[in-house]
This record gives structure tokens, sequence and C-alpha cells, in this order.
């Protein structure tokens, strides 16, 4: 049987997203997941997130990898967040048993496979927690990793970056449903887009699919009930605005 | 990034009697630069099927690859009576191939290079049946920027097919040929100036290239020649051509009209929609003539001159998405009820036209009736014959109309014969691209209440476009 990838970034404890995307995934039969770090932050469901992820990554479903706000748990990284960032932390901190942290602090960086590679940030200098938003960065994550594809999320928005006939990664922005071929002759960074808190405007959360045999690439956006998620993160008692970025999607 | 090596094989895999994921591999019918193409058949298959195989490996363009791979991507996205089914693709890097619908058909380029004469009425049908072929790329989002007659082909009934999008657009996926360093990539009689400035994203780019096939299936002559050099591509940015009436003088002056404006060097001065050229290529009453339908003489050396200056800083506009071209030059039916007299619904409804096609300068209004069905049998007075009853209800829409005060070239009437007029008017609206239906909902006839709102719904569900309600 073929494979295809489910690819989700950027969960950010939010359960009820978390859900959604995962039931629409297996409904599209996703044969393995690859979740690319910031499972954690903002939101107000991390230990269930974290629990359910480990159980996919110990029955060998699923593969997931670190990101800043996994990493500021075990670090101090807190002139490089933002002050609900940094609130959102410190409340996931007094979630979280030995076991949460001991199994995000296990989490690799970046994982290579024959012809793709796995980050949550940029393949250049993953520890740098560089964005790939634009054509220089996109082009700076490919040549780092050095496979066709590389996948990443920590930029919130959905873009593919393709290499052009004159070598030059274009960003690309995906229509949701829409099969992309992406043949592997070429190189492409695909930013999947942020599972727990979608900035683009529209609430819905994002993931995506690759099928390497097929060479197709698909963006996803799904609905979910993002008002319960928005109520959990106000009665949890963690700032305002990021309830209202749920509902808002910005 | 270099092509794959593995694929310097592909002459080997693709020959005649060899099978490739199930498909028999027939004749090689043509090598082209680019590609060769294979006759092929597969079972449970029953079309004629096309192995498009390209021209990779050592020693080839690295264009065939590309131009294979946005022919790959976009061709599997395309539903359209005009284009090949597309019907498979092998793996890129070991036997890559697109397999498609064999169609019927010799391009145009043959009719051309034999010389044939084409009459008035034959370069009017083939514009007209470009313009809508083109029109269902473009309103599935896809451009396809190398419309030439040697990618046209014609069967024995006249039905036209495109071929090649190697050098295609879909704004749903990623261009590969976007930014590509050498400006001006197509065919250099056909593409448009924005196409030379290297702007891949226009619509109106196709509309240029059918403005210059007709232009020279009616007078023998390219517009602008077959330049080999940027500066002789860039001619067309400034220069008017030589006025197709002054070759051929019975070329009517409206067809002159609609080719020169097809062929203005500004997008934004052509026709904004290919539905739009067709409509008004199967409707010449409907075309509003200019100064340009009087050219008989090539522009003077001023003009050229003046032309020149505004060149130089020659901008192309801005290009919207290809499947908005129908929101600018919106076609909008009004479904009126030729059978009712309600006053204030009917200036309700005069109203809102108005206001509607004050709002889209490009807008045109077509006025729709239907009848159920007329006599078979002639009767002795006018009125009750099946012409003239259509005429009885064709006046009352030119009255309704009346006092909007439109030009002949944005109105027209149509009186529909139909047992269900929801699905004619829907019909209707599809064949024409329309954008807009506007109908009216009387609270006056209680009595009728129930079939009016089963058709009115019927509409609104199955309408191709939005649906506008005029209440009163």
């Amino acid at each position: 049987m073929s494979e295809r990838i489910g690819l989700f970034a950027d969960l950010h404890s939010n359960l009820e997203a978390f859900e959604a995307c995962i039931s629409k995934a297996e409904e599209l039969g996703v044969t393995r997941m690859v979740f690319l770090g910031d499972l954690i932050g903002y939101n107000a469901d991390p230990a269930i997130l974290i629990e359910r992820i480990s159980e996919l990554v110990e029955s060998k479903k699923a593969i997931a990898i670190l990101g800043n706000h996994d990493e500021a748990l075990f670090k101090d990284c807190r002139n490089q967040m933002n002050a609900s960032a940094n609130a959102a932390i410190e409340w996931t901190k007094t979630q979280l048993n030995n076991s949460h942290v001991q199994f995000i602090k296990n989490l690799p960086l970046i994982v290579y496979e024959q012809n793709i590679c796995f980050v949550h940030a940029s393949a250049h200098n993953p520890s740098d927690w560089n964005y790939v938003t634009d054509s220089m960065s996109a082009w700076r994550c490919a040549q780092s990793s050095g496979k066709s594809y590389t996948f990443v999320g920590h930029a919130h928005e959905q873009a593919l970056f393709y290499q052009s006939a004159v070598g030059k990664l274009i960003r690309f922005a995906p229509h949701p449903g829409d099969d992309i071929p992406v043949l592997q002759h070429r190189q492409w960074v695909g930013v999947v887009g942020s599972l727990g808190q979608p900035r683009d405007g529209n609430p819905e959360a994002c993931f995506a699919v690759f099928e390497p045999d097929a060479q197709a690439l698909t963006f996803h956006r799904v609905p979910y009930d993002h008002f319960l998620a928005a109520d959990k993160v106000r009665r949890a008692g963690l700032p305002e605005d990021l309830a209202n970025r749920l509902l808002t999607g910005k | 990034m270099s092509p794959n090596t593995d694929i310097e094989a592909v002459d080997d895999i693709f020959q005649e009697g060899k099978v490739v994921d199930g498909f028999v591999l027939g004749k090689e019918v043509h090598r082209g630069g680019m590609a060769s193409l294979f006759s092929a058949s597969k079972e449970g298959m029953d079309v004629p099927i096309l192995l498009k195989i390209p021209r990779v490996g050592k020693d080839q363009p690295v264009e065939s690859l590309i131009g294979f791979e946005t022919e790959l991507t976009i061709l599997r996205a395309l539903k359209s009576p005009y284009v090949p089914k597309f019907l498979g693709a092998g793996n890129m890097a070991k036997h890559p191939y697109i397999a498609m619908e064999r169609v019927e058909g010799r391009p145009l380029e043959d009719f051309i290079k034999e010389g044939k004469a084409f009459t008035i009425d034959e370069v009017i049908r083939i514009g007209a049946d470009l313009a809508q072929a083109v029109q269902s790329l473009h309103s599935q989002d896809a451009i396809h920027l190398d419309i030439k007659p040697e990618n046209i082909l014609i069967d024995d009934k006249g039905k036209l097919t495109l071929i090649d999008f190697g050098l295609s657009h879909h704004a749903r996926y990623p261009d590969l040929l976007a930014e590509e360093m050498r400006k001006g990539v197509g065919s250099a009689p056909y593409i448009s100036p924005e196409q030379v400035a290297g702007i891949r994203s226009d619509s109106r780019s196709d509309i240029y290239s059918i403005g210059a096939i007709m232009y020279e299936l009616l007078t023998g002559e390219l517009p602008f020649g077959n330049p080999q050099t940027m500066g002789g591509l860039r001619k067309r940015m400034w220069a008017e051509p030589f006025p197709p009436r002054a070759i051929r003088r019975e070329i009517p002056r409206w067809l002159q009209e609609v080719i020169l404006r097809c062929l203005e060097p500004q997008a934004a001065d052509r026709y904004q929609s290919a539905a739009r050229l067709r409509q008004v290529l199967r409707d010449p009453e409907a075309v509003a003539l200019t100064e340009r339908s009087d050219r008989v003489e090539p522009p003077s050396f001023w003009e050229n001159l003046k032309g020149m200056f505004r060149a130089a800083g020659y901008e192309p506009s801005p290009s919207p998405r290809p499947s908005m071209g129908s929101y600018d030059a919106p076609l909008m039916i009004a479904a009126i009820d030729t059978r009712t007299s309600d006053k204030a619904l009917r200036e309700r409804m005069q109203l809102t036209a108005k206001n509607l096609l004050l709002a889209y300068p490009e807008s045109r209004l077509v006025c729709l009736s239907t009848i159920s069905s007329t006599p078979t049998f002639e009767g002795h007075q006018e009125n009750e014959t099946a012409s003239g009853i259509v005429r009885g209800h064709l006046v009352q829409l030119m009255e309704w109309a009346k006092p909007l005060k439109l030009p002949p070239e944005r109105v027209s009437y149509h009186v529909l014969e139909a047992m269900d007029p929801a699905s004619r008017i829907v019909e209707f609206a599809k064949d024409n691209d329309a954008s807009l239906i506007l109908i009216g909902a009387s609270h006056k006839s209680p009595n009728k209440v129930t079939p009016w709102r089963t058709s009115m719904t019927k509409i609104v569900e199955e309408a191709p476009c939005s649906v506008h309600i005029v209440r009163t």
C-alpha cells in the first residue's frame, strides 16, 4: 500500500483542532503521521495532547519533532517569546507531570528520511528557529536539508515554496483540497500551517497530506469547535488574547 | 538542480510494441523538439490513446522537462470538452509520460500551410469556437498562453480542441515557469505584449492570441510578423497593426473592430473575457463601432512615434484572476414574466437592472422570457403562428427594457420555449456563462404561489451563478 503522510504542525495544546484534523486525516487514509513541533503552548490541553501523541509515537504510527515552545518547557527561552506565549508556557508547566516533560525532552530537532526532511522551523540551523517565510529563507532551508522535500511548521500560514526554472524558490499560496503535483527532481519546502492557532484570518485548522509515490501534496483546512477551544483557554485563566486568536484566526 | 539522470533511457522504454503501465505502445506519430507522441491502447479504455513522452536526458533542453511537468499538472486538473482527456501519467523519474485521449482532427496550421482561403464566416466561427474553448479554461482558473494554429485541432465536423499546455498557467498550482529569465517565451507571432514583458497570469493574453489568429486567417498576414528579436517582439506594445480591411476589403467593419480590440497593447483595452468575445462574434449587432472599425490606412509615422514613446514606459495592466474575467464583463439575465403585469415589481426590477448595469461598464443584459410551447399548426392570424407568438413576447421584452436606455450592444432579447421554465433558464445561464440571474417575486399572486415558489427554488438551487431576487 502506498504511503500517505499526515503532516501536522504548531498544534499548541488545541485538543479540539487536533481531534478534528486527525479524524479528517484518517478519513483520507493517512498511513502515518508526522507532528512537526510546537505540540504545546498557547492553548488549554497540553497534557492530554502529549498523551495522545506519545501513544501514536510508541505504536510507531507517528513521529514527533521538537518545536521552540516545546523546548521552552525545559530551557529558558523567555526573551525569545512574547508575554502571552511566556504566560502560557508557565501555565503549561503546572499542567504536566514528569513523564510528559520527559517525552518532550526526548523529541528530535530534525529527522531525515531518504528523500524527505522534517523539522519544526527551518533545516538551516534548526535550533535557531528561523522562519521560512520568503524566497531567501526557503532557499536556505532547502539548501541545508539537501532533500527533495522539506516539511516545516513554525510560520503559521500554509505555503509551498518550489524551485523555479531559474533555481530560485518561489512562494505559492495553496488552495485547500487541491492535489499539487510535487515532482521529486526539484526541491520543495512545504509550510503545513498551524493546526492549533491559525493566523491567516481563517479559524479553520491546518494540516497537509503528502503522498510520496504519487508525488502529490494536498493542503487541508478543517473546521472545528473553536468556540469550545477558546472557552477552555479563558476558563484555564490563560491570557484573553489567546482565546480571541482562536475565534478570529488572527 | 539537474534533471534526474535515470531518465536518460526513455528512448529504450518507449518503443512500438512495448508495454508501460498497461499502455501498449503503437506507432510513433510525431516527434517534436520537446516531446514524442505515440499512439497507444489499454485494456478497459475504449478511447484512442496518445502517449506524450518528453525529450529528456543529456543534450535535451531543460524546458522540455518543465513544459512536461507544467502540462501534466494542468491537463490533469482540467475538465473541458475542448481539451484532450487526461488518462494517466508515468513515474517522472523512471518513465515519464502523459497518457491522454487521442483527439481527431488536424491542426489549424495545416490548413494555413495548404493555402486554404478562409471565408469571413469560417473565421468568425473559428474565432467564436476558440473563444468558447478558451473560456472553458479561464473559468477553471487556467490560461493557455500558447494559443496558436499549431495547437488548435479541428475535426471534420469543425469541432475544435486545444492542445499543448506546456506553457500554460493555472492559478491554483505553482507556476514552474514563473520568473523565467528569458522573457517572451511562446510563439512570437501570437503572444501578447504582456507575455513579451514576462507576465504569465493574465487571461486576456489568450484573447490577444485569438485576435492574432483571426487576423492571420482573414488576411494571410501576421499582425506583427514573426519577429526573432526582443526589439521586434516589443513592437506590439506600441504599434497599431495594419488594418485588416486595408488588406481584404470585404471584411466587415465590425469584425475589424473586434480583431483590433483583441490586439490592443493594454489588456485592459481588450475584451475582458473570452465569453464576451464569443458573444460579440455571434451577435455582430452588439459590437460598438469605434475609430478602430474605420481604419483603412496604416498608422502614420507620427502616430507610430507617439506609440513608441508610450511603449517606452509600457506597464502591463494588472492581471485579474482568470475566472474573474466574467465578473468584470458580466452577463446578467433578467428573467421576465411577460404573462403577468405587476407594475410595482416591474419598476423595481428595472431599477435593479439599471443599477447593476451602471456598476459594471462592460456588463450586458439579456432579457429572457419563457413560453410553454408554440402551436404546431399555423393559424390564420399572425398572432396565432409560432413566430407571431414569439415576436409578441419579444416586443414585450423590448418594452420592458426601454426605460433602461441601453445601447444595442449591451442588451439582447430571447424568448425560450420550455415546458419547465426554471430548468431552461438555468441551462441558458450555463451555456452563456452568465454571472447573475435577476428574477422578480411578487407578493400579489397568492393563488400562484406554489408553482412559482418551486420554480424560484429550482433556479436558486441549480443556477451556476448568483441569483438576485427582486421583491416588492
